[in-house]
């Protein structure tokens, strides 16, 4: 019960940055590689903002989402827009000094200390078994409903059938009169919002790290390519899954004989994007439809 | 004195890199005509459609849409003049049921037009009926037949305040029945008083259909007639085939 209770926090957590991915993938089909620096940027805003600037917690969870989206905008400016047109993987580069520039941003402004955004000790209570602090409970409550938000902005508004009618086939939106530079735009800002959401509650659930940047990029593109590369329902659902073995792995005794260290958790990311393609390249949800 | 042309493209040159892809071209589309525009492979007939649709921005020349240049305007904003397009490799959303695919055409018009149409979910199963596809309203566009997604494209295309269509080889790969079903469809636009500009390969469709065809040849205009000048003309034959080295 209790790797179950992990399993859905830490799902939780991968499934709002791989859901925001997925949709910037499936619109942009670019890879952006500064993904895990946003997710902290959003939580170290929050917590410098409550707990140096001494704003209330709602606050500052308002101004670190704000700051997140900020981020993401200027990143759409300036490190993609300008060239995604003229080959999808020109935006790698320019990420990826994106994310060194980050990095060191962080390294300057936050130092390589622990941070945690709640200073006192978590409320912790025992459900089915499984201990599991208020904190956690909201954490999977809250993307539950952001989720379900997302599900009714996309299938039963009109706004939701233009975006994703821009993800399946850009051209054709386009003759349409749909304006898919502004949902480009609106799509890569609405990332960096999730991404945000995450490192916040990175923030309040464990300690901020610089180092925690490059795994959460990597986990979120095992959960994209496995879903079903642009998926957005498919990245949700792999986020969960890769963190429930992720889980699994570390968490039983194999054979009744022995443990795999907790050191090698981060692998089952990498293996399950290679089985993936080995197997069902298209991804779990990966569209099987006619051609002609 | 003649009416102002619905369709007006002036001296229309494109180079990309060091390759002319078209080459100092007019051409004037009147409203409520059907004009085809054949020509071998790599003749320009598709980047054509793409400068006018405002997929490519021309090097040199004007386009002009109902007296108004739009050379400058992006395609979404072309869409939104009047310039409807059917892509050669199916243009529709494959993993949206049917009635979605209409539903965001309609949803993406002005303001204005979708008061004038009123109740959109209505409007969409009229569509969808009117192409007989209304029984797979609920189904993935995906899952349809090629002569399906051609005529779900075509439907949804023309609706709203499209005046002018742009259909890319719209029987490429489909049955003769299909073909029939799309020939008629055309038709009905061309009573409704709509303008078409029809990319195809298959002549005897195209002369049955347009009131005047237009050939490219090396992405410039070498011919241009009522269909049975065009296919009697030993021009065409020089285009697709050679000159007759006998001749």
């Amino acid at each position: 019960m209790q790797l179950f209770s992990n399993g859905l926090i830490a799902g939780s957590l991968a499934a709002l940055i791989a859901g925001g991915l997925a949709l910037v993938y499936g619109t942009l089909g670019v890879f952006n590689l500064a993904l895990g620096q946003m997710v902290l940027a959003g939580g170290y805003a929050t917590w410098w903002l409550h707990q140096n600037v001494g704003l209330s917690l709602p606050i500052s969870i308002v101004g670190g989402i704000a700051i997140g989206a900020a981020i993401s905008w200027m990143t759409f400016e300036i490190f993609i827009r300008p060239f995604y047109k003229r080959h999808r993987f020109l935006p790698l580069v320019t990420t990826i000094s994106l994310s060194m520039i980050l990095d060191a941003l962080i390294l300057l402004l936050f130092e390589e200390r622990p941070r945690s955004i709640l200073a006192s000790m978590k409320d912790m209570r025992i459900i089915l078994g499984a201990s599991i602090s208020t904190e956690q409970i909201m954490l999977i409550l809250i993307t539950c409903l952001l989720l379900a938000f997302f599900a009714f902005i996309l299938h039963c508004t009109a706004f939701g059938r233009k975006l994703r009618a821009v993800v399946q086939n850009d051209f054709a939106a386009m003759s349409l009169g749909i304006p898919v530079g502004t949902l480009h735009r609106l799509i890569f800002i609405g990332s960096g919002v999730l991404a945000a959401c995450a490192g916040i509650f990175i923030g309040i659930d464990q300690n901020l790290s610089p180092l925690l940047a490059f795994p959460l990029t990597i986990k979120a593109y095992a959960a994209v390519i496995a879903g079903g590369k642009g998926n957005f329902w498919g990245a949700v659902t792999c986020a969960y899954i890769i963190a429930f073995l992720e889980q699994l792995v570390v968490g039983i005794r194999w054979f009744g004989l022995f443990y795999i260290p907790a050191g090698y958790q981060d692998t089952v990311a990498l293996v399950f994007i290679i089985l993936f393609l080995l197997f069902k390249p298209a991804g779990l949800f990966g569209s099987q439809t006619r051609t002609a | 004195m003649t009416a102002e042309p619905l369709l007006s493209v002036s001296h229309l040159s494109l180079r990309i890199q060091d390759h002319t892809i078209l080459k100092d071209i007019s051409l004037e589309v009147q409203a409520g005509e059907v004009v085809g525009l054949i020509g071998p492979n790599g003749s320009g007939k598709t980047t054509l459609f793409n400068v006018l649709s405002g997929f490519l921005k021309p090097t040199k020349g004007t386009v002009c849409l109902c007296g108004e240049d739009i050379t400058h305007l992006s395609a979404p904003l072309r869409a939104r003049k009047g310039i409807g397009r059917v892509f050669q490799d199916f243009g529709i959303f494959r993993d949206m049921t049917l009635l979605e695919n209409i539903l965001v055409a309609f949803e993406s018009l002005t303001t204005d037009e979708r008061r004038k149409i009123g109740d959109l979910r209505s409007a969409t199963q009229e569509t969808l009926a009117m192409v007989q596809l209304q029984h797979f309203a609920k189904k993935k566009a995906g899952s349809l037949s090629g002569g399906q997604m051609r005529l779900l494209e075509i439907a949804r295309t023309f609706k709203g305040n499209k005046s002018l269509l742009l259909l890319d080889e719209p029987t490429a790969g489909v049955s003769p029945k299909m073909t029939h079903q799309i020939a008629d469809l055309i038709r009905s636009l061309r009573r409704e008083g709509r303008t078409v500009l029809i990319i195809e390969h298959d002549l005897p469709f195209i002369a049955k259909i347009c009131d005047r065809i237009i050939v490219l040849d090396v992405g410039e205009v070498a011919l241009e007639g009522s269909p049975s000048e065009v296919q009697s003309s030993k021009k065409l034959k020089e285009i697709y085939f050679g000159a007759d080295p006998t001749t």
